[in-house]
């Protein structure tokens, strides 16, 4: 009963179902669409949106957004792609303005000369504004690999000089105080990384001393017709300073090479004959606190072993590293420098004196130089003035001091670091208004120990860093046993078995240089105030 | 157009540190790709490129005998009357009333009719994307619109780059000229090329030695399209009148010819 109930009602469910005819099909169908369209073009009118195609609102909206340029922006120094001292990585530059406040206060090298650029980026090489950079953008320009090749290479000699200031510097890369002396263990870690012989710079430093002193005394006594007041020639940065700003005064500069350049020189030649090597296997590299000294490198004339072996292709000093090369080498290679015995360098070019220790310090040279010159003017052991020149010691922009000298009279001198301050003696000697027989110019402010590859331990440098820098290199003057150029017993054999003596024929040719003007490459602004 | 905003390029001053190039890369957030960083065109210049909207690009030239180095900060010059935005049927680049001629990616199409309108050949097409926009440089449109310099000209250690009204920037120019003319040459770059840019550029070196296109002409390019686009109306128009002419004439012509054979003489020599 219930059964044939329910098949009656499905019937008529089913008869429904089916008086769903075609027209009302389409109706249903239509509505619907209606509907829909209806629906969406009123959710339409209600969203509205922030852009309108065409309409004058959508610019603001897509580009009124906050920038990421830093509030305070200054620009940079120019650095051309092929500078081989320093590099800067776009993708860090942050624009601070750091390196133009170096280069222009500082070293006064961006904004004294006038625009428009005539065929070269000025740049002294000095790098004081990869030691200013806040981001790192600035850098040295790495020649690591280079040295890590030539290392590889079982055929050559690869021999490594290090420079006074490296020594007081290189443990701040591995967690040491500023002013730590790590010269042992700085020799110890070049053995390490598989030098062939490991020499010190300090050895050529004392070979300057012994020249530029005799070049003072016969410029004084008239011997060499060349002007005075003498100036020092060690400073690369300074020379490229010089050659592009007072090229007038480039007679003023001591024939000299610069240290580094005197040990290339002679690597190649008296090294390579003492110990039979011949000097196209050579590979020179040195370790400087200096970015400048990879220019000085490259200078064209720096060839003097090509000339004496009469062979084109040699090169005095084939790399230079940094102090932060040679540290980031040394991570490479873990070689952990605290952890090192200290060790001695090695023969025949690797003797040092006090007055060699001292030329990384500002005032340092001066006061070797004056140590040796009392020497060969008077025949006597310089008085304890002369060992202690506390006038041209420390920080200040410009120092003079004077020194009696028996037989000669007043030697009076000058010292300055960083070029703004060198400016300052620059003027009085072009007015005629310098009363200096000699003056020392270093490039970085404090001297080469905070030279632009020297470790970053404090951004931007400080003179507190410079000072710790400073006292151990006068600590270690003090402490050594030799402290005058000329009882370097090593130098004394190099012109007893090979030079003769200082400023032989064949010493002006392998450790004297000329200097080119390169005052075409800018336009000088001689009225530039100081 | 009072308003309009201009930047003026002084190549003397620039000292190639491209410090312009970097605050772009910073205010407008572009990561420029690995292959891109280096340099790309034949002579050791940086090219623009989607991601770079503007480049320093050396030159060595001859000045009086004397071989001289020159910088010249390339990027897109805004003209006054913009053929890229006239080209763009979909108007995803207009031209500002402040001045920039900017891109919307939103309404952009793809079809590269604006690359092929720009007389400097600045837009970039990002090749290698799936969805491809055309990049170029957007004069900081906010910061211009808000009376700010744009962010190159902001960190110009040199002031090679001034920014200011148009009118403004071209009395500069013409100051400088006038003060210096030794120096700089007489022509004022985009002060009329294209019917006039935004960006002007002063020189002391020929602009065709300086890797500038000297053959751009004087007259707006939107001009050229209007001069032939404007007839279209009356061709419309005309081959519309000139064809019902010819319908009409050919029936009528039919019309009479079926009227001469109605009425025509039967023919006697059937009969």
């Amino acid at each position: 009963m219930e059964d044939s109930k329910r098949g009656i009602e499905q019937e008529n469910i089913n008869q429904e179902k089916k008086e769903m005819t075609r027209r009302s099909f389409l109706k249903m169908i239509a509505g619907t669409g209606l509907l829909v369209g209806l629906s969406g073009a009123l959710a339409g009118c209600v969203e509205k949106s922030p852009e309108h195609a065409g309409g004058k609102g959508w610019l603001p909206y897509q580009y009124n957004v906050a920038g990421n340029l830093p509030a305070q922006v200054r620009g940079r120094v120019p650095i051309d792609a092929d500078n081989p001292s320093i590099t800067r990585d776009d993708q860090k530059c942050i624009l601070c303005g750091q390196c133009l406040e170096v280069c222009k206060n500082v070293e006064s090298v961006y904004g004294y000369y006038d625009l428009p650029v005539v065929d070269e980026t000025i740049c002294i090489n000095c790098g004081q504004c990869s030691m200013a950079c806040p981001s790192g953008a600035i850098s040295e320009r790495d020649d690591t690999k280079k040295v890590f090749e030539a290392l590889a290479d079982k055929d050559k000699f690869v021999l490594v000089q290090t420079a006074p200031a490296t020594r007081v510097a290189l443990g701040e890369e591995f967690g040491l105080p500023p002013g730590t002396w790590v010269q042992g263990q700085q020799v110890a870690a070049l053995r390490r990384l598989g030098f062939n012989a490991v020499l010190d710079t300090n050895f050529a430093a004392d070979l300057t001393i012994m020249e530029e002193a005799t070049e003072l005394i016969k410029r004084i006594k008239g011997e060499v017709k060349k002007p005075l007041p003498q100036f020092t020639s060690c400073s690369p940065g300074w020379i490229k300073f010089c050659e592009y700003f007072y090229p007038e005064l480039i007679p003023n500069i001591s024939s000299c090479k610069s240290p580094q350049q005197m040990f290339g020189a002679l690597a190649k030649t008296y090294y390579a004959r003492a110990r039979g090597i011949d000097p196209e296997n050579i590979v020179s590299v040195s370790v400087m606190p200096c970015t400048a000294k990879k220019f000085e490198a490259q200078r064209p004339e720096m060839n003097a072993s090509a000339k004496y072996w009469k062979r084109g292709n040699l090169r005095d000093v084939d790399v230079v590293l940094t102090t932060r090369e040679l540290a980031r080498m040394l991570k490479e290679k873990q070689i952990d420098l605290t952890a090192l015995p200290e060790e001695n360098y090695d023969k025949l070019m690797g003797e040092e004196t006090g007055g060699a220790v001292i030329f990384g310090a500002t005032g340092g040279v001066m006061e070797a130089a004056a140590r040796t010159a009392y020497f060969l003017i008077t025949g006597q052991e310089p008085p304890a003035l002369f060992l202690n020149l506390t006038p041209v010691r420390g920080l200040a922009g410009v120092k003079e001091a004077a020194a009696e000298i028996p037989g000669v009279g007043t030697l009076r001198v000058a010292v300055s670091h960083g070029m703004a301050n060198g400016r300052k003696i620059l003027n009085a000697v072009r007015e005629g208004k310098a009363p200096w027989h000699f003056v020392e110019f270093m490039t970085c402010p404090g001297g080469c120990i905070a030279g632009g590859g020297q470790p970053r331990t404090a951004v931007p440098p400080s003179d507190t860093v410079r000072e710790q820098r400073l006292a151990a290199l006068y600590k270690a003057d003090a402490s050594l046993s030799k402290r005058k150029s000329y009882e370097n017993e090593e130098v004394a054999a190099l012109y007893r078995d090979f030079l003769g003596h200082p400023m032989s024929e064949l010493a002006e040719e392998l450790l004297h240089t000329e200097y080119h003007s390169r005052a075409d490459r800018l336009k000088r602004i001689l009225a530039q105030a100081v | 157009m009072a308003s309009t905003k201009g930047v003026l390029v002084d190549i003397t001053r620039c000292i190639g540190c491209e410090s312009c190039v970097v605050a772009c890369r910073l205010y407008n957030g572009l990561e420029p790709g690995q292959k891109n960083r280096g340099k790309t065109k034949q002579n050791g210049n940086t090219e623009l490129a989607p991601d770079k909207w503007t480049a320093v690009q050396g030159y060595r030239v001859d000045k009086d005998g004397n071989k001289v180095r020159r910088f010249v900060k390339k990027q897109c010059l805004h003209c006054l009357e913009p053929a890229c935005a006239s080209a763009c049927f979909a108007r995803a680049l207009q031209k500002t009333p402040e001045g920039p001629v900017v891109y919307n990616e939103k309404l952009c199409v793809g079809c590269r009719y604006c690359m092929i309108a720009c007389p400097f050949g600045i837009l970039r097409f990002e090749w290698d994307k799936p969805f491809p926009r055309v990049l170029k440089c957007q004069m900081c449109l906010a910061r211009v619109a808000d009376n700010q310099m744009p962010a190159c000209a902001s960190v110009c250690p040199t002031g090679a780059v001034t920014f200011g009204e148009r009118d403004k920037i071209v009395e500069e120019a013409k100051k400088r000229q006038a003060s210096n003319p030794n120096l700089y040459v007489s022509q004022i770059y985009g002060l009329k090329e294209a019917g006039g840019t935004s960006w002007l550029y002063l020189s002391d070196v020929a602009f065709d030695k300086l890797g500038f296109r000297t053959d751009v002409p004087e007259k707006p390019i939107p001009e050229y399209t209007w001069q032939v686009l404007r007839w279209t109306p009356h061709i419309f128009i005309g081959w519309g009148a000139l064809l019902t002419g010819m319908y009409l004439y050919t029936k009528r012509r039919a019309a009479v010819h079926a009227e001469e054979e109605m009425y025509a003489p039967v023919d006697v020599d059937e009969k």
